[in-house]
Protein backbone atom coordinates (compact mmCIF):
# COMPACT_ATOMS: atom_id res chain seq x y z
CA UNK A 1 0.00 0.00 0.00
CA UNK A 2 1.04 3.13 -0.77
CA UNK A 3 1.83 5.25 2.69
CA UNK A 4 2.37 8.31 0.83
CA UNK A 5 -1.28 9.09 -1.14
CA UNK A 6 -3.10 11.91 -0.23
CA UNK A 7 -6.21 9.82 0.39
CA UNK A 8 -4.51 7.20 2.81
CA UNK A 9 -2.37 10.55 4.67
CA UNK A 10 -5.65 11.77 5.47
CA UNK A 11 -7.80 8.81 6.45
CA UNK A 12 -4.75 7.51 8.53
CA UNK A 13 -4.37 10.95 10.66
CA UNK A 14 -8.58 11.26 10.95
CA UNK A 15 -8.49 7.56 12.53
CA UNK A 16 -5.55 8.30 14.61
CA UNK A 17 -6.67 11.39 15.90
CA UNK A 18 -10.28 9.76 16.62
CA UNK A 19 -8.41 6.97 18.45
CA UNK A 20 -7.21 9.60 20.55
CA UNK A 21 -9.72 11.13 21.44
CA UNK A 22 -11.50 8.73 21.87
CA UNK A 23 -9.30 7.38 24.78
CA UNK A 24 -8.30 10.50 26.27
CA UNK A 25 -12.48 11.17 26.71
CA UNK A 26 -12.84 7.68 28.79
CA UNK A 27 -9.94 8.11 30.79
CA UNK A 28 -11.35 12.19 31.79
CA UNK A 29 -14.90 10.51 32.28
CA UNK A 30 -13.17 7.64 34.42
CA UNK A 31 -11.57 10.11 36.77
CA UNK A 32 -14.21 12.67 36.81
CA UNK A 33 -15.35 11.73 40.20
CA UNK A 34 -11.96 11.24 41.55
CA UNK A 35 -10.70 14.84 40.39
CA UNK A 36 -14.06 16.39 41.84
CA UNK A 37 -13.41 15.33 45.16
CA UNK A 38 -9.93 16.12 45.02
CA UNK A 39 -10.64 19.88 43.92
CA UNK A 40 -13.81 19.70 47.49
CA UNK A 41 -11.43 18.90 49.17
CA UNK A 42 -8.98 21.43 48.37
CA UNK A 43 -11.30 24.04 48.60
CA UNK A 44 -12.34 22.94 52.23
CA UNK A 45 -8.90 23.16 53.02
CA UNK A 46 -8.20 26.33 51.90
CA UNK A 47 -11.15 27.80 54.12
CA UNK A 48 -10.26 25.63 57.09
CA UNK A 49 -6.57 27.27 56.57
CA UNK A 50 -8.18 30.91 56.27
CA UNK A 51 -10.46 29.62 59.21
CA UNK A 52 -7.15 29.08 61.28
CA UNK A 53 -8.54 25.27 62.50
CA UNK A 54 -5.50 23.96 60.64
CA UNK A 55 -2.18 24.67 58.09
CA UNK A 56 -2.54 23.63 54.74
CA UNK A 57 0.29 21.25 54.46
CA UNK A 58 -1.36 19.36 57.81
CA UNK A 59 -4.39 19.43 55.87
CA UNK A 60 -2.69 17.87 52.59
CA UNK A 61 -1.76 14.91 55.08
CA UNK A 62 -4.95 13.95 56.23
CA UNK A 63 -6.69 12.74 53.12
CA UNK A 64 -9.94 13.79 51.55
CA UNK A 65 -12.20 12.15 53.74
CA UNK A 66 -10.70 12.98 56.96
CA UNK A 67 -10.90 17.31 55.54
CA UNK A 68 -14.77 16.60 54.58
CA UNK A 69 -14.78 14.90 58.21
CA UNK A 70 -13.12 18.11 60.03
CA UNK A 71 -15.46 20.14 57.97
CA UNK A 72 -18.95 18.82 58.36
CA UNK A 73 -17.43 18.84 62.39
CA UNK A 74 -16.99 22.27 62.54
CA UNK A 75 -19.25 23.99 59.86
CA UNK A 76 -21.88 25.33 61.93
CA UNK A 77 -24.32 26.29 58.90
CA UNK A 78 -23.61 27.17 54.57
CA UNK A 79 -25.81 29.46 52.70
CA UNK A 80 -26.78 31.54 50.02
CA UNK A 81 -26.75 35.47 49.91
CA UNK A 82 -28.32 37.44 47.11
CA UNK A 83 -27.00 41.36 46.82
CA UNK A 84 -28.93 42.46 49.16
CA UNK A 85 -27.54 40.37 51.75
CA UNK A 86 -30.79 37.81 52.35
CA UNK A 87 -30.60 34.10 52.48
CA UNK A 88 -31.79 32.51 49.82
CA UNK A 89 -30.62 29.36 50.17
CA UNK A 90 -29.13 26.48 52.31
CA UNK A 91 -25.76 24.40 51.25
CA UNK A 92 -25.90 20.85 52.54
CA UNK A 93 -22.90 20.70 55.29
CA UNK A 94 -22.62 17.04 56.41
CA UNK A 95 -22.77 13.59 54.03
CA UNK A 96 -22.74 15.44 50.31
CA UNK A 97 -21.41 18.39 51.38
CA UNK A 98 -22.40 21.63 49.08
CA UNK A 99 -20.20 24.20 47.54
CA UNK A 100 -20.75 27.42 45.93
CA UNK A 101 -17.06 27.04 44.60
CA UNK A 102 -18.03 28.14 40.93
CA UNK A 103 -16.49 31.92 41.61
CA UNK A 104 -15.62 32.66 38.02
CA UNK A 105 -19.79 31.95 37.27
CA UNK A 106 -20.43 34.67 40.03
CA UNK A 107 -17.70 37.41 39.71
CA UNK A 108 -19.76 37.72 36.22
CA UNK A 109 -23.32 37.53 38.07
CA UNK A 110 -21.59 40.42 40.41
CA UNK A 111 -20.99 42.30 37.61
CA UNK A 112 -24.34 41.80 36.44
CA UNK A 113 -26.16 42.70 40.26
CA UNK A 114 -27.61 39.36 40.98
CA UNK A 115 -24.65 36.88 42.67
CA UNK A 116 -25.85 34.27 44.68
CA UNK A 117 -23.01 34.44 47.30
CA UNK A 118 -22.03 31.62 50.00
CA UNK A 119 -21.14 32.13 53.70
CA UNK A 120 -19.69 29.54 55.30
CA UNK A 121 -19.79 29.97 59.27
CA UNK A 122 -18.01 27.55 61.29
CA UNK A 123 -17.57 27.73 65.00
CA UNK A 124 -14.22 27.75 67.37
CA UNK A 125 -14.20 27.75 70.46
CA UNK A 126 -17.79 29.00 70.57
CA UNK A 127 -17.44 31.75 68.41
CA UNK A 128 -18.56 31.88 64.83
CA UNK A 129 -16.08 32.17 62.49
CA UNK A 130 -17.80 33.67 58.88
CA UNK A 131 -15.90 32.49 55.48
CA UNK A 132 -16.26 33.98 52.44
CA UNK A 133 -14.38 33.95 48.57
CA UNK A 134 -12.72 36.33 46.72
CA UNK A 135 -12.10 35.39 43.00
CA UNK A 136 -10.17 38.08 40.34
CA UNK A 137 -7.70 38.22 37.86
CA UNK A 138 -4.05 38.03 38.28
CA UNK A 139 -1.53 38.69 35.73
CA UNK A 140 -2.01 35.26 33.84
CA UNK A 141 -4.94 33.81 35.02
CA UNK A 142 -7.16 33.55 38.05
CA UNK A 143 -6.59 34.11 41.46
CA UNK A 144 -8.67 33.55 44.37
CA UNK A 145 -9.04 33.12 47.90
CA UNK A 146 -11.40 32.96 51.47
CA UNK A 147 -11.10 35.32 54.13
CA UNK A 148 -12.71 34.18 57.51
CA UNK A 149 -14.52 37.28 59.49
CA UNK A 150 -14.85 37.01 62.95
CA UNK A 151 -19.10 36.51 64.29
CA UNK A 152 -20.02 40.31 63.85
CA UNK A 153 -17.77 40.62 60.40
CA UNK A 154 -15.76 43.69 61.64
CA UNK A 155 -12.11 41.85 62.02
CA UNK A 156 -10.58 39.39 59.65
CA UNK A 157 -9.30 36.46 61.13
CA UNK A 158 -7.47 35.15 58.14
CA UNK A 159 -7.00 34.59 54.97
CA UNK A 160 -5.99 32.20 52.35
CA UNK A 161 -4.93 32.87 48.61
CA UNK A 162 -4.54 30.46 45.66
CA UNK A 163 -3.88 31.02 41.82
CA UNK A 164 -3.69 29.05 38.52
CA UNK A 165 -0.41 30.29 36.89
CA UNK A 166 0.87 33.39 38.46
CA UNK A 167 4.91 33.46 37.84
CA UNK A 168 6.43 31.31 40.19
CA UNK A 169 8.49 33.39 42.85
CA UNK A 170 6.68 36.57 42.04
CA UNK A 171 3.18 36.23 41.80
CA UNK A 172 2.92 32.91 43.67
CA UNK A 173 3.97 34.13 46.89
CA UNK A 174 0.31 35.21 47.43
CA UNK A 175 -0.14 31.94 48.18
CA UNK A 176 3.64 30.32 49.37
CA UNK A 177 4.78 33.42 51.50
CA UNK A 178 3.00 33.19 54.70
CA UNK A 179 3.70 36.55 55.74
CA UNK A 180 1.55 37.69 53.18
CA UNK A 181 -1.71 36.09 53.99
CA UNK A 182 -0.82 36.80 58.01
CA UNK A 183 -1.39 40.57 57.56
CA UNK A 184 -4.70 40.33 57.43
CA UNK A 185 -5.25 38.89 60.53
CA UNK A 186 -6.68 41.92 62.50
CA UNK A 187 -7.29 43.55 59.35
CA UNK A 188 -10.97 45.32 58.67
CA UNK A 189 -13.33 46.14 55.81
CA UNK A 190 -13.60 49.52 54.90
CA UNK A 191 -17.32 50.09 55.23
CA UNK A 192 -17.33 54.00 54.24
CA UNK A 193 -15.95 53.09 51.51
CA UNK A 194 -17.55 50.68 49.58
CA UNK A 195 -16.16 50.76 45.98
CA UNK A 196 -12.40 50.70 47.63
CA UNK A 197 -12.75 49.13 51.10
CA UNK A 198 -9.64 47.31 51.12
CA UNK A 199 -6.05 48.12 49.84
CA UNK A 200 -3.08 46.38 49.14
CA UNK A 201 -0.35 48.78 48.89
CA UNK A 202 2.91 48.87 46.88
CA UNK A 203 6.03 50.36 49.04
CA UNK A 204 4.41 49.18 52.74
CA UNK A 205 0.90 50.16 53.93
CA UNK A 206 0.94 52.91 56.54
CA UNK A 207 0.55 51.54 60.35
CA UNK A 208 -2.68 52.78 61.81
CA UNK A 209 -4.75 52.06 58.18
CA UNK A 210 -7.01 48.77 59.23
CA UNK A 211 -8.00 48.46 56.12
CA UNK A 212 -4.17 48.09 54.10
CA UNK A 213 -1.67 45.47 54.17
CA UNK A 214 1.86 45.51 52.14
CA UNK A 215 2.41 44.44 48.55
CA UNK A 216 4.83 42.08 46.95
CA UNK A 217 8.23 42.95 45.56
CA UNK A 218 8.17 42.35 42.24
CA UNK A 219 4.47 41.16 42.15
CA UNK A 220 2.54 44.32 41.00
CA UNK A 221 0.09 43.12 38.70
CA UNK A 222 -0.75 40.05 40.67
CA UNK A 223 -1.11 42.39 43.70
CA UNK A 224 -3.41 44.77 41.88
CA UNK A 225 -5.55 41.28 40.74
CA UNK A 226 -5.81 40.85 43.98
CA UNK A 227 -6.38 44.18 45.32
CA UNK A 228 -9.59 44.66 42.58
CA UNK A 229 -10.84 41.47 43.45
CA UNK A 230 -11.14 42.01 47.44
CA UNK A 231 -12.58 45.20 46.63
CA UNK A 232 -15.51 43.37 44.04
CA UNK A 233 -15.89 40.92 46.65
CA UNK A 234 -16.19 43.06 49.77
CA UNK A 235 -18.79 45.52 48.12
CA UNK A 236 -20.76 42.17 46.70
CA UNK A 237 -20.71 41.10 50.34
CA UNK A 238 -20.96 44.55 51.86
CA UNK A 239 -25.31 44.26 52.68
CA UNK A 240 -24.12 41.12 54.65
CA UNK A 241 -21.13 42.26 56.40
CA UNK A 242 -22.56 45.77 57.50
CA UNK A 243 -25.95 43.35 58.52
CA UNK A 244 -23.19 41.08 60.71
CA UNK A 245 -21.85 44.00 62.13
CA UNK A 246 -25.03 46.47 62.56
CA UNK A 247 -26.56 43.52 64.72
CA UNK A 248 -23.55 43.05 66.88
CA UNK A 249 -23.23 46.37 67.52
CA UNK A 250 -27.12 46.42 68.58
CA UNK A 251 -26.58 42.87 70.53
CA UNK A 252 -23.82 44.87 72.58
CA UNK A 253 -25.34 48.16 73.54
CA UNK A 254 -29.04 48.11 72.14
CA UNK A 255 -29.91 44.87 72.82
CA UNK A 256 -33.13 44.65 74.98
CA UNK A 257 -36.65 46.19 73.68
CA UNK A 258 -36.53 49.90 74.25
CA UNK A 259 -32.69 50.59 75.66
CA UNK A 260 -32.05 51.19 71.91
CA UNK A 261 -32.89 54.98 72.49
CA UNK A 262 -30.84 55.76 75.18
CA UNK A 263 -27.70 54.27 73.54
CA UNK A 264 -27.72 55.08 70.85
CA UNK A 265 -26.21 58.62 71.04
CA UNK A 266 -22.83 57.59 72.70
CA UNK A 267 -22.44 53.65 71.70
CA UNK A 268 -21.20 53.37 68.01
CA UNK A 269 -24.78 54.16 66.77
CA UNK A 270 -24.88 56.56 63.91
CA UNK A 271 -28.10 57.99 64.42
CA UNK A 272 -31.98 56.28 65.20
CA UNK A 273 -32.14 54.97 61.61
CA UNK A 274 -29.44 53.00 61.91
CA UNK A 275 -30.56 51.77 65.36
CA UNK A 276 -34.37 50.65 63.98
CA UNK A 277 -32.85 49.41 61.09
CA UNK A 278 -30.94 47.05 63.10
CA UNK A 279 -33.91 46.87 65.39
CA UNK A 280 -35.49 45.27 62.50
CA UNK A 281 -33.26 43.07 61.38
CA UNK A 282 -33.09 40.95 64.23
CA UNK A 283 -36.31 40.66 64.41
CA UNK A 284 -36.67 38.99 60.88
CA UNK A 285 -33.69 36.81 61.57
CA UNK A 286 -35.40 35.63 64.91
CA UNK B 1 20.32 -9.51 20.77
CA UNK B 2 20.55 -9.77 24.76
CA UNK B 3 23.40 -7.51 24.75
CA UNK B 4 21.67 -5.26 22.69
CA UNK B 5 18.76 -4.44 24.58
CA UNK B 6 21.54 -4.49 27.57
CA UNK B 7 22.91 -2.05 25.87
CA UNK B 8 20.03 0.01 24.77
CA UNK B 9 18.74 -0.35 28.39
CA UNK B 10 22.24 1.40 30.26
CA UNK B 11 23.48 3.76 27.77
CA UNK B 12 21.19 6.60 28.19
CA UNK B 13 21.59 6.31 32.33
CA UNK B 14 25.40 6.85 31.75
CA UNK B 15 27.10 7.07 28.92
CA UNK B 16 24.36 8.89 26.68
CA UNK B 17 22.33 10.71 29.26
CA UNK B 18 19.95 12.94 27.46
CA UNK B 19 20.37 15.89 29.95
CA UNK B 20 24.02 15.78 29.97
CA UNK B 21 25.44 14.35 26.58
CA UNK B 22 22.70 15.10 24.67
CA UNK B 23 21.75 18.12 26.79
CA UNK B 24 17.88 17.68 26.09
CA UNK B 25 15.46 18.99 28.60
CA UNK B 26 17.50 21.36 30.21
CA UNK B 27 14.50 23.52 30.75
CA UNK B 28 11.83 21.55 32.82
CA UNK B 29 15.22 19.94 34.91
CA UNK B 30 15.39 23.65 36.34
CA UNK B 31 12.09 23.93 37.10
CA UNK B 32 11.01 21.51 38.70
CA UNK B 33 14.18 20.49 41.43
CA UNK B 34 13.36 22.57 44.63
CA UNK B 35 12.13 19.60 45.63
CA UNK B 36 12.61 15.68 45.32
CA UNK B 37 8.96 14.80 45.92
CA UNK B 38 8.33 17.22 42.60
CA UNK B 39 11.58 15.81 41.05
CA UNK B 40 10.31 12.32 41.68
CA UNK B 41 6.67 12.41 40.25
CA UNK B 42 8.26 14.26 37.17
CA UNK B 43 11.11 11.77 36.65
CA UNK B 44 8.09 8.95 37.16
CA UNK B 45 6.18 10.98 34.95
CA UNK B 46 8.45 11.52 31.95
CA UNK B 47 9.50 7.54 31.99
CA UNK B 48 5.92 6.70 31.67
CA UNK B 49 5.71 9.14 28.80
CA UNK B 50 8.73 8.45 27.10
CA UNK B 51 8.26 4.48 27.57
CA UNK B 52 4.73 4.39 26.30
CA UNK B 53 4.64 6.65 23.30
CA UNK B 54 8.14 5.13 22.00
CA UNK B 55 6.16 1.93 21.95
CA UNK B 56 3.17 3.16 20.56
CA UNK B 57 4.61 4.85 17.79
CA UNK B 58 7.17 1.81 17.06
CA UNK B 59 3.94 -0.34 16.61
CA UNK B 60 3.01 1.92 14.01
CA UNK B 61 6.25 2.32 12.64
CA UNK B 62 5.33 1.34 9.47
CA UNK B 63 2.07 2.20 8.85
CA UNK B 64 3.01 6.48 9.46
CA UNK B 65 2.88 8.18 6.48
CA UNK B 66 6.02 9.60 6.21
CA UNK B 67 4.81 13.10 5.17
CA UNK B 68 3.36 14.14 8.56
CA UNK B 69 4.77 11.41 10.98
CA UNK B 70 5.63 14.39 13.12
CA UNK B 71 2.02 15.11 13.99
CA UNK B 72 1.16 11.74 14.02
CA UNK B 73 4.05 11.33 16.78
CA UNK B 74 2.65 14.16 19.02
CA UNK B 75 -0.72 13.35 18.92
CA UNK B 76 0.79 10.08 20.44
CA UNK B 77 2.94 12.05 23.11
CA UNK B 78 0.32 14.21 23.85
CA UNK B 79 -1.97 11.63 24.65
CA UNK B 80 -0.18 10.48 26.98
CA UNK B 81 0.85 13.60 29.01
CA UNK B 82 -2.47 14.28 29.35
CA UNK B 83 -3.15 10.62 30.70
CA UNK B 84 -0.35 11.32 33.01
CA UNK B 85 -2.01 14.62 34.36
CA UNK B 86 -5.21 13.11 34.43
CA UNK B 87 -4.17 10.67 36.73
CA UNK B 88 -2.18 12.88 38.57
CA UNK B 89 -4.67 15.22 39.39
CA UNK B 90 -6.92 12.23 40.29
CA UNK B 91 -4.76 10.16 42.27
CA UNK B 92 -1.47 13.21 43.07
CA UNK B 93 -4.11 16.45 43.36
CA UNK B 94 -1.08 18.36 45.48
CA UNK B 95 1.86 17.10 43.47
CA UNK B 96 0.27 17.83 40.17
CA UNK B 97 -0.54 21.75 41.79
CA UNK B 98 2.76 21.96 42.12
CA UNK B 99 4.24 20.61 38.87
CA UNK B 100 1.61 22.92 37.47
CA UNK B 101 2.11 23.52 34.00
CA UNK B 102 5.37 21.44 33.46
CA UNK B 103 3.51 18.04 33.42
CA UNK B 104 1.65 19.70 30.48
CA UNK B 105 5.14 20.80 29.21
CA UNK B 106 6.28 17.30 29.04
CA UNK B 107 4.90 16.98 25.39
CA UNK B 108 7.40 19.72 24.67
CA UNK B 109 10.53 17.98 25.97
CA UNK B 110 12.74 17.61 23.33
CA UNK B 111 13.79 14.00 25.06
CA UNK B 112 10.44 12.59 24.07
CA UNK B 113 10.54 13.43 20.28
CA UNK B 114 14.19 13.05 20.33
CA UNK B 115 13.82 8.82 20.90
CA UNK B 116 11.14 8.82 19.18
CA UNK B 117 12.50 10.07 16.07
CA UNK B 118 16.23 8.56 16.41
CA UNK B 119 15.05 5.07 17.93
CA UNK B 120 11.62 3.75 17.80
CA UNK B 121 10.42 4.91 14.29
CA UNK B 122 13.66 2.23 12.91
CA UNK B 123 12.97 -0.43 15.40
CA UNK B 124 10.80 -3.10 17.00
CA UNK B 125 8.76 -2.14 19.92
CA UNK B 126 10.22 -4.35 22.59
CA UNK B 127 13.75 -1.94 22.52
CA UNK B 128 11.78 1.12 21.15
CA UNK B 129 9.94 0.99 25.00
CA UNK B 130 13.46 -0.30 26.62
CA UNK B 131 14.84 2.93 25.06
CA UNK B 132 11.98 4.84 26.12
CA UNK B 133 11.92 3.86 29.47
CA UNK B 134 16.22 4.26 29.93
CA UNK B 135 15.86 7.78 28.15
CA UNK B 136 13.46 8.57 30.56
CA UNK B 137 15.19 7.15 33.43
CA UNK B 138 18.08 8.71 32.92
CA UNK B 139 16.62 12.23 32.75
CA UNK B 140 14.67 11.82 35.88
CA UNK B 141 18.45 10.40 37.41
CA UNK B 142 20.10 13.86 36.70
CA UNK B 143 16.48 15.58 38.06
CA UNK B 144 17.00 13.56 41.32
CA UNK B 145 20.65 14.22 41.83
CA UNK B 146 19.86 18.13 41.54
CA UNK B 147 16.85 18.27 43.49
CA UNK B 148 18.51 16.33 46.17
CA UNK B 149 21.63 19.19 46.39
CA UNK B 150 18.77 22.41 46.00
CA UNK B 151 16.23 20.89 48.24
CA UNK B 152 19.31 19.78 51.00
CA UNK B 153 20.76 23.32 50.63
CA UNK B 154 17.85 25.35 49.73
CA UNK B 155 15.46 24.54 52.26
CA UNK B 156 17.35 21.90 54.83
CA UNK B 157 14.92 19.05 54.30
CA UNK B 158 14.65 16.22 51.88
CA UNK B 159 11.48 15.10 50.88
CA UNK B 160 9.75 17.28 53.32
CA UNK B 161 11.56 16.10 56.32
CA UNK B 162 14.33 18.33 58.10
CA UNK B 163 17.55 16.70 57.41
CA UNK B 164 19.88 19.74 58.43
CA UNK B 165 20.08 21.30 61.89
CA UNK B 166 17.17 24.57 63.06
CA UNK B 167 20.40 26.62 62.75
CA UNK B 168 21.29 26.12 59.07
CA UNK B 169 20.39 29.34 57.29
CA UNK B 170 18.95 28.18 54.07
CA UNK B 171 20.58 29.81 51.25
CA UNK B 172 18.14 31.22 48.75
CA UNK B 173 19.98 31.20 45.46
CA UNK B 174 19.76 27.49 45.32
CA UNK B 175 15.70 27.57 45.50
CA UNK B 176 16.23 29.86 41.94
CA UNK B 177 16.42 28.64 38.51
CA UNK B 178 20.27 29.94 37.79
CA UNK B 179 21.66 27.45 40.65
CA UNK B 180 20.32 24.73 39.12
CA UNK B 181 21.78 25.31 35.60
CA UNK B 182 25.41 25.63 37.73
CA UNK B 183 24.78 22.31 39.14
CA UNK B 184 23.93 20.51 36.06
CA UNK B 185 27.23 22.02 34.95
CA UNK B 186 29.05 20.64 38.05
CA UNK B 187 27.53 16.93 37.09
CA UNK B 188 28.49 17.55 33.29
CA UNK B 189 32.10 18.79 34.46
CA UNK B 190 31.90 15.23 36.73
CA UNK B 191 30.98 13.25 33.93
CA UNK B 192 33.08 14.71 31.22
CA UNK B 193 36.37 13.96 33.42
CA UNK B 194 35.41 10.31 34.07
CA UNK B 195 34.19 9.54 30.29
CA UNK B 196 37.58 11.14 28.61
CA UNK B 197 36.07 10.31 25.44
CA UNK B 198 33.49 13.18 25.64
CA UNK B 199 35.35 15.80 26.04
CA UNK B 200 36.30 18.35 23.00
CA UNK B 201 39.97 18.66 21.65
Amino acid sequence: MNTNSNVYTIVYTTIIVVIAAAILAIAAMALKPKQDANIKAETISQMLTAAGFSSKEDLAKLGNDKILEMYSQNVKTAFLIDAAGNKIGELETEGDIELQDNLKVENKNIAKGDPQLPVYVFEKDGAEINVIPIYGAGLWGPIWGYIAFNADCTEIMGAYFDHESETPGLGAKIKDEAWFREQFKGEQVNFSNPDNSFDIIKGGAPKDDKSAVDAITGATMTCNGLDAALDTWFKAYMPFLEKKAGAAGSDDSCCGDGCCDDHCGGDGCQDKGQCDHNHNHNHQEG
Amino acid sequence: MNEDLKKTLLNPIFKGNPITVLVLGICSSLAVTVQLKGACVMALSVIIVTGLSSLVVSLLRNSIPNRVRIIVQLVVVAMMVILVDQVLKAYAYAIDKQLSVYIGLIITNCIVMGRIEAFALGNKPIPSLLDGLANGAGYGMILIIVAFFRELLGSGTLFGFRVLPESYVPNNLVILPPMALILLGCIVWVQRSIQKDLQEK
